[in-house]
């Protein structure tokens, strides 16, 4: 009986196209699960937005963190392109160091205002760059981030500034006009494009059929003499104390970490809080209020280190706004591969020897000097 | 704290209950006079709106003895009104947003702005000094930050503030409120349109003039949207591939 079943490897060699489809080549021989060679997505560029010299543009101002925009600030950006006609022109204002491309969510222009630390609270004076942009560029419309602090804050200060019409927390936009969420969300108010909106997260779909030019230019900041305010600093959190939900770092293990020791002291070398899959939380290694995903916590970490975990959709809900994620994993098609932003094939355990052993004697909490 | 009894002012507005509908004090600015009331000095509660609005006695029973009304009309400009009572304060201290209307966390800058002062956004805790104060923000992620900021200022406190309002009755009783002439205004009509909630809102997207199949593509694609694989190499190297790009975003620092 048996021997009349054909069976297939369900692992055979497949390449990744351009177009991310897994293909079967049959007849190519190779290591069984192993992917023969993965080809570059969106090989193709997108068509410019812009068609020939602007005669207008609208203005995207928002503040870098580490080198890069929040996704919050990137649907500011691709808010305005989307609003803008082929002869306006998106100019986005940074304030910090910016190392990411803007042109794919649709900047034609990128002003970068070099004040050092982007999270160094010093309004007075960018308000003072923001309004001079303002009065240079003379934008139709100003599009903002309305996050709880940094963009809010400098919006608002904006607009009182030069008293324009202005919508806060918008939820929903469009070229006739916006809508906001009044009363705690009991009522939706709408009203025509305003001058300047500041948009609540979630507004704007990031895929655009288009790409933005991305000229880049840095301009010089002059220090504002007599500020009012003075950032004396922010005191060093303890990391351990933090929910998981206001984590920066995360360091989670799943079915794969058999050593829950050599976790947890990688955990303390990068000053991570601690997360973990359902599973790992089932067969007690974890505690409940550890767990990451659909049924335990989002996060919304800088980093998430998905230690020896699938990826299985429950999980993969929890870390939908995490920034970078990075995987350690012996199976190379785990479906956190295709989330994670570095996935690592190896025995979770070898490699987490092996970076406590490299950065050993470390510890990355803040105030901490090695 | 300091000899001198500095002169506060908070900014108040009416909220609603979410459920009766019943006009109430707002939660923000509760949390602002309570912070208002452990600073100690001479407080006044300031409001722009309808005077004849019972509720606005709950504010005496959750602790400020004195309330300056500015009369104005549903929908007028209520920094404009508030600005007209405001001369000659040390600190002007406000909740992060108002529940009953727009709620658009203007007010606070809009007064800042006209009265020219400075104004610190999501404080949770604030220290006064002679001439300048010393404020606590709440960042994300819990981070805090500490900001030090000449008076007088204005001061907009984090809706989650660890403070807490208390009622108590007979303060309720004991409270006095002066009502000042409304300032002369234009009457402006809003340009905002309100509605009941009914709809999730819709998503700001491109219009689509793609065909079925690079739909489907661009949906598969968007999917599959992973970033460097490391298969190759001894646990060592691997680890050190981990480190590297942790510093090239700038994630930790070394
Ligand atoms: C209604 C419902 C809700 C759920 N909610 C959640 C939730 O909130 N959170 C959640 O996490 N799950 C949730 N789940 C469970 C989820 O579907 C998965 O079962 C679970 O996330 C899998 O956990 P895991 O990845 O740790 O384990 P596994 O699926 O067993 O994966 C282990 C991974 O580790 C790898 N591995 C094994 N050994 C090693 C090694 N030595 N080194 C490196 N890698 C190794 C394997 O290749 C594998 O990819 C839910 C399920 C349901 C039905």
């Amino acid at each position: 009986m048996s021997e009349a079943l054909k069976r297939i490897n369900p692992r055979r060699p497949f390449q990744v196209t351009a177009e991310g489809l897994k293909r079967i080549v049959l007849g190519v021989a190779g290591e069984a699960g192993a992917s023969v060679h993965v080809a570059h997505r969106d090989a193709t560029p997108k068509p410019l937005r812009l068609r020939g010299e602007p005669t207008g543009q609208h203005l995207v101002i928002a503040h870098a963190d580490r080198g890069a925009l929040t996704a919050h600030a990137h649907e500011a950006i691709a808010a305005a392109a989307l609003l803008a006609d082929a002869a306006t022109a998106v100019t986005v204002l940074v304030f910090g160091d910016l190392s990411e491309k803007l042109a794919p969510f649709g900047a034609d222009r990128v002003i970068v205002a070099a004040v050092g630390d982007g999270a160094h609270f010093d309004p007075d004076r960018e308000l003072a760059v923001a309004a001079e942009q303002v009065a240079r560029l003379a934008p139709r419309h100003i599009v903002m981030p309305d996050s709880a602090i940094g963009d809010g804050d400098l919006g608002r200060r904006l607009a009182a500034r030069l008293g324009v019409s202005v919508a806060t927390h918008v939820v929903e936009l469009a070229p006739t006009g916006v809508a906001a969420s009044w009363r705690g969300g009991a009522e939706m108010a709408r009203r025509d494009l305003p001058r300047m909106l500041l948009l609540d997260p979630g507004t704007t779909d990031l895929a655009l059929p288009f790409s933005g030019a991305g000229e880049r230019v840095e301009i010089e900041v002059p220090p504002f003499p007599d500020s009012r305010y003075r950032d004396l600093g922010s005191p060093p959190v303890d990391s351990a104390q933090l929910g998981l939900e206001d984590a920066d770092f995360i360091v989670s293990a799943g079915n794969g970490v058999a050593d829950v020791p050599t976790l947890l002291a990688l955990a303390k070398t990068f000053d991570a809080a601690i997360g973990a899959s359902r599973v790992a939380v089932d067969d007690g290694r974890f505690a409940r209020h550890q767990q990451v995903g659909a049924t335990g916590k989002t996060v919304s970490a800088s980093v998430y280190m998905a230690i020896g975990i699938s990826g299985a959709v429950q999980h993969l809900q929890g870390i939908r706004a995490v920034r970078h994620v990075i995987a350690i994993n012996t199976d190379a098609s785990a479906p956190i591969a295709q989330r994670a932003d570095l996935t690592i094939v190896d025995d979770a355990q070898a490699v987490m020897e092996q970076l406590l052993e490299a950065t050993r004697g470390r510890n990355f909490a803040p105030g901490v000097t090695p | 704290m300091t000899a001198t009894a500095r002169r506060i002012a908070v900014l108040a507005a009416l909220g609603r209950n979410p459920v009766s509908g019943k006009a109430r004090p707002n939660r923000d600015d509760l949390l602002a006079l309570e912070l208002a009331r452990q600073l100690g000095g001479d407080l006044t509660l300031i409001h722009a709106g309808n005077p004849d609005e019972a509720a606005l006695g709950d504010y005496f029973a959750y602790g400020a003895s004195s309330l300056d009304l500015v009369p104005l009309a549903d929908g007028g400009d209520v920094a404009s009104a508030l600005v007209t009572r405001l001369a000659g304060y040390d600190l002007i201290l406000a909740g992060s947003r108002a529940e009953g209307g727009e709620g658009s966390g203007l007010v606070p800058y809009l007064v800042a702005e006209t009265l020219g002062l400075p104004i610190v956004a999501d404080v949770i805790a604030i220290t006064l000094g002679d001439e300048a104060t010393e404020v606590t923000q709440a960042l994300a992620k819990g981070q805090r930050r500490r900001v030090r900021v000449t008076l007088p200022a204005v001061i907009a406190v984090y809706p989650k503030a660890l403070v807490t309002p208390r009622y108590a009755y007979a303060r309720r009783l004991a409270g006095r409120v002066t009502t000042y002439v409304a300032p002369a205004m234009e009457p402006v009509a809003s340009p905002w349109h309100r509605e009941a909630a009914k709809k999730r809102p819709v998503k700001f997207r491109a219009a689509e003039t793609k065909s079925g199949h690079a739909r489907m593509l661009s949906a598969i694609v968007a999917e599959a949207r992973g970033g460097a694989v490391i298969a190759a190499g001894t646990p060592a190297d691997k680890a050190q591939a981990i480190l590297a790009y942790l510093r090239l975003h700038k994630l930790i620092d070394w």
